[in-house]
């Protein structure tokens, strides 16, 4: 049980930040510079919304990836001190 | 006793959190000016906590570090409080400035066209990160007695490039944009809602870099205790 929570924290912020490099490397092509010969100007803002809307939810996701990263770092290391073999067979 | 007030605070800080996103996300509207950027600008309102944080939190490593230079000669117990408030302070710093260089150049990305530019705001803001990054490694790393004393010295030469990366944008020309507070008369929010949402998502990711640098501060001063028990055990073998 206490392995699959382990595993759990560890894997939700790994998971994030895959989730944020799928976004961005996988964004849309950027309209070409003569643009307006191959698309209305309608499809040009909606494709840079869209390429916007990735890169603007890939800044959120990363943000949380590192914080909760962090926060399932120092968790699992305060785990380790707690429960270090070493210093419990000192202190029995 | 303590703990419930860490559940209450966390608690907090995750309605604020939920607020935060929700005021950034659904009721700020979009720049949708001429030349505006759209949805995202949306970008800033983590960007730029985290940046303000970042500086806070290296604020109070630089009180730490000075802290345990002046106390590590009679006042032992002030000088480890000191030590585990400055690395605590340089190390949630760390990760909130970690936040800001990649949000930076994702944002510069779709708004210049380019992922990153030595311009003064953004490298300076990459040397603060580098010497709080081996302000950790010192910590990591090295040994000794005056391993302390080394990392504290190196953290108040490290905060000194605080105001100079705050300054930059103001001092030098850069490409980086004017400051969103005392900038020049275009700088700023053009709509109160998008200010609101501003200053809803300072305060959830001020509470939650509180948060977490308070559990890092607890973990610090048990990791001393654990270490001053041990030299104890040493001894008394």
């Amino acid at each position: 049980m206490r392995k699959l929570a382990v595993s759990l924290i560890v894997a939700f912020p790994i998971a994030l930040l895959g989730w944020a490099c799928f976004l961005v490397l996988f964004a849309p092509a950027e309209p070409p510079f003569d643009w307006m010969n191959s698309m209305s100007v309608a499809d040009h803002n909606t494709l840079v919304a869209l390429i916007d809307h990735h890169y603007t939810v890939a800044a959120y996701v990363i943000t949380w990836a590192i914080q909760l990263g962090y926060l399932a770092w120092l968790g699992l290391r305060w785990q380790a001190k707690k429960l270090d073999p070493a210093r419990a067979s000192r202190n029995s | 006793m303590k703990k419930l007030l860490l559940s209450l605070y966390a608690t907090l800080t995750f309605a604020l959190l939920v607020w935060g996103f929700y005021q950034a996300i659904y009721i700020a509207p979009a720049d949708d000016r001429l030349g505006g950027q759209g949805e995202l600008y949306r970008i800033i309102f983590y960007h730029v906590p985290s940046a303000m944080v970042a500086f806070l939190f290296f604020a109070i490593s630089l009180a730490g570090s000075i802290g345990y230079l002046s106390f590590r000669r009679g006042r032992d117990a002030w000088a480890q409080i000191s030590d585990a408030w400055a690395l605590a302070g340089a190390e949630v710093g760390v990760v909130f400035c970690t936040v800001v260089l990649i949000t930076g150049p994702m944002w510069g990305r779709r708004a210049w066209g380019i992922w990153w530019t030595w311009d003064w705001r953004l490298t300076t803001t990459l040397v603060l990160w580098l010497i709080y990054v081996s302000y950790l490694l010192l910590r990591r790393f090295a040994a000794g007695p005056q391993m302390q004393t080394l990392a504290a010295v190196l953290g108040i030469f490290g905060a000194l490039d605080v105001p100079i990366v705050y300054m930059s944008n103001r001092w030098w020309r850069t490409q980086h944009p004017a400051p969103v507070f005392g900038g020049d008369a275009d700088s700023g929010f053009k709509d109160p809602r998008m200010l609101h949402a501003f200053v809803w998502n300072i305060l959830a990711w001020l509470a939650w870099g509180l948060l977490i640098l308070i559990v890092r501060y607890y973990a610090e001063r048990r990791g001393q205790k654990i270490a001053a028990q041990d030299v104890q055990d040493a001894l008394n073998a």
